[in-house]
């Protein structure tokens, strides 16, 4: 038996991570899930957000968090890197402003889609 | 500011693709990429009912969205949403739905040409909605919003990148 998945090897998606069309951070804050915009780096293989000092809900040290990096507008365009980890306070790097906090996404699970490579895959059974 | 503030407005024409931010009844964070429309005031998200998205929502209401504006390159505009979301599965809003969405994305110029550079696909592409819809109908995710919230330019870089808020 066949079935069709979008699901692809995170690592096939690499090119997403560099130019990153969208990318934000969920997690809980005091009033519910915040949807936050970040900056995105990537520095061995290690994921690296920022959000503005000024903004005012922050996800807490060691806390749950998901990053999602996204592209495409249609169907067949759509595609995503999923990382579920915990979020931990991190450095700066050198070259950019302080106005940022910094914070590196200790990923636990990443997964990645793509609809154009949707393909049949045997489901085992 | 509120949805029909001219500013979210603007913004709301210009997005195509939501974020949406949800907390599972045990307070576990997600995030789901979705197609939506906008209706009477309120936003909705389409989805498959057996989703984490949906799941969530169920067990608790509250949700975080975001919209960025797509196809203005260098225009970092976001909004964010806060509000209050509910699953409705009737045929009406499914209808409704369905409608409004194929004519926003696949009826138009630019969903066509995606479909016919995609011809291949199509097989695939429904073969992959049975099996969606085996395991459960369609839903909609139905957000009253109650607060939003204009983010300024916002500049997202890649490996190696730095950026920051204008």
């Amino acid at each position: 038996m066949t079935q069709v998945t979008r699901d692809i090897d995170p690592a096939d998606a690499r090119d997403l991570l560099e130019r990153p069309a969208r990318a934000c951070l969920a997690f809980a804050g005091p009033a519910g899930p915040q949807a936050q915009p970040v900056t995105l780096t990537m520095r061995d293989g290690r994921y690296f957000v920022a959000i503005p000092e000024s903004t005012g809900v922050r996800p807490e040290p060691g806390q749950e968090v998901v990053l999602l990096v996204d592209d495409g507008v249609h169907y067949f365009d759509l595609r995503a890197i999923y990382v579920r980890g915990h979020a931990q306070p991190a450095q700066a790097p050198a070259s950019v402003r302080p106005a940022l906090a910094w914070l590196e996404v200790v990923p636990v699970k990443t997964v990645a889609w793509d609809y154009g490579a949707m393909r049949a895959v045997d489901d085992g059974h | 500011m509120g949805i029909d503030d001219p500013a979210a407005r603007a913004i709301l024409r210009c997005a195509m693709v939501a974020r949406l931010a949800t907390l599972s009844g045990s307070g576990r964070p997600s995030v789901t990429p979705l197609y939506f429309v906008c209706r009477a005031g309120h936003v909705w998200l389409g989805t498959p009912v057996w989703t984490l998205a949906v799941r969530d929502v169920k067990a608790d209401p509250r949700v975080s969205l975001l919209f960025n504006v797509e196809g203005a390159p260098g225009d970092g505009r976001l909004l964010r949403l806060a509000g209050r979301a509910t699953v409705r599965t009737d045929a009406e809003a499914q209808r409704s739905y369905v409608w409004r969405v194929a004519l926003k994305y696949s009826l138009s110029p630019g969903g066509l040409w995606s479909q016919l550079a995609h011809l291949r696909l199509l097989p695939l592409q429904r073969r992959y909605r049975a099996q969606s819809a085996a395991r459960g109908p369609g839903a909609v995710i139905d957000v009253t919003p109650e607060g939003v919230e204009l983010l300024g330019a916002w500049v997202v870089r890649g490996i190696g990148g730095s950026s920051g808020q204008n």
